[in-house]
Order: structure tokens, then C-alpha cells, then sequence
């Protein structure tokens, strides 16, 4: 298997939704301290679906292109599907991760989940990142 | 070049001066032709602008910060594809510069620091004691896996920081356990070491390695807190709790963007390798090349990149001396001296000193504030 799946080099290559969504309803922010990945989700939310989302990611490639799979995804997602969204799923999405990738499939659940409890709480994050 | 470098930085400045100049010009042509975003920093300048050795401060340089951006696909030359390794960096901004290699860079860098190793330290054998993560534990930082590469010379090694705690009494158990069977070498970053040094200060511990072992250093001598080790007071601890004599204590300086490791010799002046050329710029005007021994910006021209173009702006200052060392090499030396003002505290050491500092079995062992004195 290659290093990179054809999905994951599209994606590092061709980022969608990237930037950061004016007047968002909700916004979700992970980053791994130790290695630094980071992603940050903010999203528009109608009649309980993802309306509208986009990504800011820093860290490595798998992380980048993951950030935007993510994006594209959960477009039209209801919230209680993507506060269920599994890592295996992700990897899945992302045709394939490496080994050594695998942490970013974490990552994106962990966003993925984050922003359906935020926008179930109604809390929002300090979002530590600068747009990219 | 890459394979022996230790030759070719003992030939005449002149031919120094050619090679160097060769290899970074076609390294220049090469990027220039496939790299489109690259092609367009460079509307003033082409590959047949670049003639001599004095001709190389006009090849275009990229910041250094753009390997933090999220658009940082535009620096590449290769395609993710052929991309195999991924290195790393995280200051105390939190945001992670990212250097994307190819195999063929990779190839390169990995012979060419050996090879530096060689040269500089002519390590073959011996056991080493590494006060830092392994690479197993974080894969992608790019300290750890210049260190890595100096166990492939080591008849035994361990890694001593783990989950991000450190027991100084454990490097003292594998040095003691070593002892009279091999040479003991201490690698790892200067504050940890520092660190440990104090741990044996503190508890009156006496240590005297062998006559050929070597305390070997990468990451920078400021802590993430913002103070300083003084290095002159590094140096008399080592040869006093450690028994390492000054001549045998080495830093190294780099940045994970580039190939260049410069590596000290026995008289603690910094060698850049002979695919590598340091230009100083005046920090208000990074067009402008500052002559050797003024102070300035740091640029480095990197012939060995295959993967994006390795002509780095870097966020560190200091300066460059290209007169001939008493170790008998000729090329420049490089000496930092602080970051620019403004850019983040960034290297890989500093993040490992933060999570170990959060955690209480090192506590005891703060270094004690030496800024004050500097």
C-alpha cells in the first residue's frame, strides 16, 4: 500500500472548505499537545444537520486532507450520527492510513464528536489556532 | 560530498567555494523548473543568473513559517506521493512545522548526517545513554530522529525519557552499569542534560566517564521559560561532575526544514556541511547579504532537497565565519545567537522540556536560574 491513499494526496492537495465560518453555530477545536496536529471545525447547523462546515488543520498531511474529508462528510450529517463517527469510519473515508496515520483518524473522531457535544451544550472552544 | 564529508570540507577554500556552488546551483535549476509556486518568488532571478560562489545570496529564499501554514502543499516539488518522511517541530506557539521529504532527500540527508557523525565525533563503538523521547515513542520529531541516527554507531543505547518523565537515577544505573566494558556517551538536548548534571551535583554524586566519551547536543540553550543554560557553566560541570573535558562537549545546530546539521568540532565552532550555504541578511532587509562575523539573519541554501525548494529564511539570528578552523577544516561555521524578535521560542526541545516540566518526579531537578549571570 502506498504511503499516502489517492484520496488523502487529493485532499492535502486540493483542500475543501478551508477557512473559517463567519457567525458559526458551532465551533470544535482538538489538537494533540505532544505532536502538535491540530483541527478545528466550525459549522452551521439546520434542523439538527451540519449545514454548512469548514476546517483550519495544522500538523501533518494525513491531518490536513483528514480536516478536509472531514468536511465533506459531514456535510448534511445529523448531529447524533457524527457524535458517533468512529475512527475506523474515518480511516475508511480516507481510503487507508498508514500506521503511523492512525492518530489522525483518532483526531478527527475526537472533532467530529467534540463538535456535536458543543453545539448539544452550547459551549464553544478557545480556539488557540490562526487561520492558515 | 554527502557521503564523505569530512573530505570535502578539508579541500581549498577554492574549490570549496566551487562545489558548493555547483551542487546549490542545480539544486536551484531543479526546483525552479518544477516548482511553479517556487518559479514565482523568483521573478527576477533565474538559474543562469547564478554563476559563482557570489552569486548564491541571489537565489530566492522562502521563510521558514510557511511550514506551519496549512497551505504548505505549495512548497512542494515532489508530489505527496513520492513523499516519505514527515518531520517535525512544535515551539511554545503549539503550531507544528511540518518538513515533507522524498526518498531521494531522505536518502541524502540521513548519509550526509552519518557521514557528519563520522567526521566530527569518529564514533564507531561505545554505549550511549539518550536523555531524550525515543523515536518510537514521538516518530515524527525531528531532534529524536538526528539523535536516532548516532545509535547505528553505538554498541548499546537507551532512551531515558518515557511518557514524558525522566529519572536522572536511571541514567546513572546504565552509566555505572557500563562502566569498564564501554565507552559512555550522554546525547540529548542541553537543558536535560544540565539537568542531570545538577541531579548529580545535588546529590554529591561522583562520575568520571571514560577518556574518549562525548556529551553530544541539539536543540538550543534557551528554555522554554525563556531563560538561558550558560554554556560556559555547562562546561565546568561537565568536566567536573562528568569528567567530559571541554574539547569533547559538542553541540550541533539545524532545523528540521533543513538538511544542514552543523556539527562542532573539538574547538566548539559549528562546521555547516559542505551541501549547505549559510548567508547572513540584514535583519530589516533580507535581500541584503551581510559579510562573515556581522550578525544577522539566517539564511541556509540546501543542495540536498529534492522535495521543496531548501532555500530557508530562518527565524534565527546570529552569524557565520568562513576563516579556516584550527581543526583543519576549511567552509563556514555558523554560531546562533538568539531567535528573531517577535518569532517563537521553537524547537523540538522545547516541547519535551515543557511535558517534563509538568511533571513532578523532576521537580527537584530545576536548574536553577542562570540568566541573571549570563
Amino acid at each position: 500500500m502506498p504511503r499516502f491513499s489517492p484520496r488523502v494526496i487529493d485532499h492535502f492537495t486540493n483542500p475543501r472548505n478551508c477557512g473559517r465560518l463567519e457567525k458559526a453555530d458551532v465551533a470544535a477545536f482538538v489538537g494533540n499537545p505532544v505532536c502538535g496536529d491540530q483541527i478545528l471545525l466550525t459549522a452551521r447547523v439546520r434542523e439538527d444537520a451540519v449545514s454548512e462546515i469548514a476546517f483550519e488543520a495544522f500538523g501533518c498531511s494525513a491531518s490536513l486532507a483528514v480536516a478536509s474529508i472531514l468536511t465533506e462528510r459531514l456535510t448534511g450529517m445529523a448531529l447524533p450520527e457524527i457524535a458517533v463517527v468512529e475512527p475506523a469510519q474515518i480511516a475508511d473515508w480516507s481510503g487507508g492510513l498508514a500506521p503511523d496515520q492512525q492518530h489522525v483518524a483518532i483526531l478527527g473522531a475526537d472533532v467530529s464528536h467534540r463538535l456535536a457535544a458543543n453545539y448539544r451544550d452550547g459551549t464553544r472552544d478557545d480556539i488557540p489556532v490562526s487561520a492558515g | 560530498m554527502v557521503g564523505m564529508p569530512g573530505e570535502a570540507l578539508r579541500v581549498s577554500r577554492a574549490q570549496w567555494r566551487r562545489s558548493l556552488s555547483d551542487a546549490v546551483r542545480a539544486a536551484f535549476a531543479y526546483h525552479h523548473e518544477r516548482n511553479a509556486f517556487y518559479r514565482a518568488q523568483c521573478d527576477a532571478v533565474s538559474p543562469s543568473d547564478i554563476g559563482d560562489y557570489a552569486d548564491l545570496h541571489r537565489i530566492p529564499l522562502l521563510p521558514v513559517g510557511m511550514f506551519k501554514q496549512a497551505g504548505a502543499h505549495v512548497l512542494l516539488t515532489a508530489g505527496l506521493a513520492d513523499i516519505e518522511t514527515e518531520i517535525r517541530s512544535t515551539g511554545t506557539g503549539g503550531v507544528p512545522s511540518v518538513a515533507r521529504r522524498d526518498a531521494l532527500t531522505t536518502t541524502r540527508a540521513s548519509v550526509g548526517i552519518i557521514g557528519g557523525y563520522r567526521d566530527l565525533f569518529g564514533i564507531s563503538k561505545g554505549a550511549g545513554v539518550f536523555l531524550c523521547p525515543s523515536t518510537a515513542e514521538v516518530p515524527e520529531m525531528g531532534m529524536v530522529k538526528v539523535f536516532n541516527l548516532l545509535t547505528a554507531m553505538l554498541d548499546d543505547h537507551r532512551y531515558l525519557v518515557r511518557n514524558y518523565s525522566f529519572d536522572p537515577e536511571e541514567a546513572l544505573a546504565y552509566l555505572r552499569g557500563w562502566e569498564g566494558r564501554m565507552t559512555r556517551h550522554i546525547i540529548g538536548p542541553p537543558f536535560i542534560i544540565a539537568r542531570f548534571m545538577r541531579f548529580l551535583e545535588l546529590e554529591s554524586v561522583s562520575l568520571t566517564l571514560d577518556p574518549e566519551s562525548m556529551i553530544i547536543m541539539l536543540g538550543g540553550w534557551k528554555q522554554y521559560t525563556g531563560r538561558s543554560i550558560s554554556r560556559e557553566e555547562f562546561n565546568d560541570k561537565a568536566r567536573r561532575f562528568l569528567g567530559v573535558d571541554t574539547g569533547r562537549v559538542r553541540d550541533m545546530y539545524g532545523m528540521i526544514e533543513s538538511n544542514m546539521l552543523a556539527i562542532e568540532c573539538e574547538y566548539q565552532r559549528k562546521h555547516v556541511p559542505p551541501w549547505c550555504y549559510v548567508s547572513i541578511r540584514d535583519i530589516a532587509d533580507p535581500a541584503v547579504e551581510l559579510q562573515p562575523g556581522k550578525t544577522g539573519g539566517i539564511a541556509i541554501l540546501d543542495a540536498l532537497n529534492t522535495a521543496y525548494p531548501g532555500f530557508l529564511l530562518s527565524d534565527d539570528i546570529g552569524d557565520v565565519d568562513e576563516s579556516d578552523c584550527p581543526c583543519g577544516r576549511t567552509g563556514q561555521t555558523v554560531r546562533f545567537r538568539r531567535r528573531r524578535q517577535g518569532a517563537e521560542l521553537g524547537c523540538c526541545a522545547v516541547s519535551i522540556e515543557k511535558y517534563l516540566d509538568s511533571n513532578e518526579a523532576v521537580a527537584e531537578c530545576e536548574l536553577v536560574d542562570v540568566a541573571g549571570r549570563r
